[in-house]
């Protein structure tokens, strides 16, 4: 948890090129806005994600490196988690009864340092919760993911990146709308590069 | 307590009558007495109806009455009170008449029970071997606590002070068998017997109304002259037995010794209970967190005098007019430190509404565990909690606030029906450092080319068709497939599918199947690529 500079890889050198530090931010709060779940948006995130749930030598195996699922809209599939390379044995998969609790479980998992990655949908995310959101990722030194719906394209937000996901049948579109310390642009087919090496 | 027979208190067959049953430990055969023999210290609390119902109004005269079929009577009256004449037996009516200021109460024998329990707890300090002899008596096996708490006149000494700080009124007497202690401290004779051979002559001069048999039977035998133990015991015991049962032979010969007299030991309830009344109702929530913090304390000595701790534990906020509301709280790793719960309880009262003010808390600890002392360091901290930082430690915060079901950890499962292929399973099994593959090997991620989604649908969701062609948001059109899955027919759920990869108007991909069992081959979505 040295720096928080260095970007983490993504997988796609193509997406890699456009972020600041050469990666998906660490310690911070990254936002992906999409229309309809199924825009590539689990896909963009894999890669990174099956590095971060490789056990890490020199940390304390059981408690770093998990990833958490914090109330995904449907089941995320294990066979396919195992395809991508993710160690389920550092999947934890939160489903709150409301929706009040899934930031607070979030910040929970974000904060207390055992998380390397926390995913979350969180119904509505004002600028304060992502304020919160932001510093409980400084804090525990982990990587925040929120999936918005893309009316939340006009909202400010405290995210450190803020990506648009639009999917059509000739690939996906990459909107970086938000970037700190580096430029917004527009990417594709940059998931293609993955799929294909 | 009467004490009829003074010329006979005898000890020792050779030194004739000291004035009060006291004994010298004896120091002869140490070695044989260490062995096998045991020792019993009885407890005998003679007005516990009264003091368990006691608070703090010992000044003014009392009484505890009983229901004997529909008939009040007193039962047992305080000094003050028998000052006054109330005696046992007396009718209600006709004691208030002799003190129309006599406070009586209903004899509550669930709170001597409770009372009586809350001793034998205490007395578990002396000895492991503490039994309940209800309704007012409890046995100690002292035997092998006499080193540690320096002889028999020590413990005495010591048992005694613990009786009088808890406000019980107590005669307690030792003695090698069970019953003989218990009669003599019925008698309140300070008996101190540690050896059999010295047994019989205080025994024989008991009066018989200490052995708590039923008043015919010892009206019975008076009539006949025999008042006390020793003259049962130079009755014909043929006779004796018929006529007063061979149950009372019985009780003589395991007095003495002759017969052996197995008990039971009281094991204080593994599972913890306490309740804590409130003086008054009570809705502020840092004040009930304190009465909370003080019921968490009390576990935390109960489990640690047990070597024992509880992976749960559950208060009960009871009000007066709505029920009573019920919290469980689950820890990922047993313990009993009193902070960790009580940091669980914050998290759940948080978002806790009571339906009205608190009049009472109850707090119950789970079935309890023997404590691994691994973890225990020299200095022997109490505290096992999960590790600081740990992941149960997270685990635990959520399940405190979201309830258990809450926080899963995913497996997959070798099976080729999509559903069925992976599981949930719970944290903690996935947590073992190493990895617990529940399908015990067989780990061979699906070749790549059989792509599976990211997402699954809980259950498939029927597409509408045009033409036999499936429709999602406008036509879908096939990229990938059939990959052909027919398995389970053996069980009742078995499936016979072709799934196909598709490509929405939208770029969405889906993971889509036709069914073949059925006859009209419907469609239907079965996971998002993601």
């Amino acid at each position: 948890m040295a720096s928080g500079l260095q970007g983490l890889p993504s997988g796609y050198p193509g997406l890699d090129r456009h972020l600041a530090g050469g990666g998906w931010p660490q310690h911070a709060l990254t936002e992906i806005l999409l229309e309809h779940y199924g825009a590539g948006e689990l896909k963009l995130l894999m890669p990174a994600l099956a590095r971060l749930s490789q056990p890490d030598r020199d940390h304390d195996p059981e408690s770093t490196g998990w990833l958490a699922w914090i109330a995904p809209p449907f089941q995320p599939y294990p066979p396919a988690l195992v395809q991508w390379g993710i160690d389920l044995c550092r999947v934890l998969i939160v489903r709150p009864r409301e929706e009040s609790e899934i930031l607070w479980a979030a910040e929970q998992a974000l904060s207390s340092g055992n998380c390397a990655a926390v995913l979350l949908w969180p119904g509505v995310l004002s600028v304060a919760a992502s304020r919160r959101l932001q510093l409980a990722a400084e804090k525990g030194g982990s990587w925040a993911i929120a999936f918005r719906p893309l009316s939340a394209r006009s909202q400010s937000s405290a995210a450190a990146l803020r990506i648009l996901l639009s999917a059509s049948r000739e690939g996906t579109e990459l909107h970086i709308l938000k970037n700190r310390g580096s430029r917004p642009a527009t990417l594709r087919n940059v998931l293609r590069d993955y799929a294909d090496a | 307590m009467s004490s009829s027979d003074k010329p006979s208190a005898v000890l020792q067959a050779a030194t004739p009558t000291p004035p009060e049953i006291k004994h010298v430990p004896s120091s002869r055969k140490p070695v044989r007495a260490a062995i096998k023999a045991r020792l019993w210290l009885c407890i005998y609390l003679p007005v516990l109806p009264l003091e368990a119902l006691d608070r703090q109004k010992r000044t003014t005269a009392r009484a505890v009455f009983e229901d004997e079929q529909g008939i009040r009577r007193v039962m047992l009256a305080n000094e003050k009170a028998a000052a006054a004449g109330i005696r046992p037996g007396l009718s209600v009516n006709a004691a208030l008449s002799l003190l129309p200021a006599l406070q009586l109460e209903m004899r509550d024998l669930e709170q001597e029970e409770r009372t009586l329990k809350r001793l034998a707890s205490w007395a578990e300090q002396f000895t492991s071997f503490v039994c309940i002899e209800a309704p007012t008596t409890l046995l100690l096996e002292i035997a092998g606590s006499l080193r540690l708490f320096e002889g028999m006149v020590t413990l005495r000494r010591r048992i005694a002070r613990g009786c009088e700080e808890k406000g019980l009124t107590a005669q307690l007497a030792i003695a090698p068998t069970p019953l003989a202690a218990r009669w003599f401290a019925k008698a309140d004779r300070e008996a101190c017997i540690d050896d059999m051979a010295l047994l019989n002559r205080p025994l024989s001069v008991l009066p018989l109304h200490c052995l708590d048999w039923p008043d015919s039977v010892t009206e019975s035998l008076g009539g006949m002259g025999i008042t006390c133990v020793g003259d049962c015991l130079r009755l014909p015991r043929a006779g004796f037995a018929r006529r007063f049962g061979a149950a009372r032979l019985l009780q003589l010969d395991r007095a003495l010794g002759r017969a052996p007299d197995p008990r039971v030991s009281y094991r204080s309830a593994e599972q913890f209970c306490a309740l804590h009344d409130l003086d008054e109702e009570l809705d502020d929530r840092e004040l009930l967190l304190q009465v909370c913090r003080q019921l968490l304390l009390k576990l935390e000595r109960f489990l640690l005098t047990r070597q024992m701790q509880v992976q749960r534990v559950q208060f009960s906020f009871f009000h007066l007019r709505s029920a009573a509301t019920h919290r469980v709280l689950c820890s990922v790793q047993a313990g009993r430190n009193a902070e960790h719960w009580f940091e669980l309880l914050d998290i759940q009262l948080d978002r806790m509404t009571l339906p009205e003010a608190v009049i009472s808390i109850r707090l119950r600890g789970g079935p309890g565990q023997l404590s691994s002392m691994a973890t225990d360091n020299l200095l022997f901290d109490p505290s096992i909690k999960p590790r600081e930082g740990s992941i149960a430690c997270l685990v635990e915060r959520l399940n405190a606030r979201m309830g258990e079901a809450c926080v899963r950890g995913v497996a997959t499962v070798a099976e080729h029906r999509p559903q069925y292929a992976w599981r949930p399973v719970s944290v903690s099994d996935t947590a073992p450092r190493g990895t617990v593959r529940p399908d015990g090997g067989n780990e061979q991620p699906l070749p790549l080319k059989l792509w599976r989604p990211l997402w699954l649908l809980q259950e498939p969701e029927r597409l509408a068709s045009d033409d036999a062609r499936p429709l999602y948001q406008g036509p879908l059109t096939l990229l990938d497939g059939p990959e052909r899955l027919e398995s389970g027919w053996w069980d009742d759920d078995g499936i016979a599918r072709d799934y196909f990869v598709a490509l929405t108007v939208n770029g969405v991909h889906l993971w889509i199947y036709q069914d073949r069992n059925k006859q009209a081959a419907f469609w239907y979505l079965h996971g998002i690529f993601g």
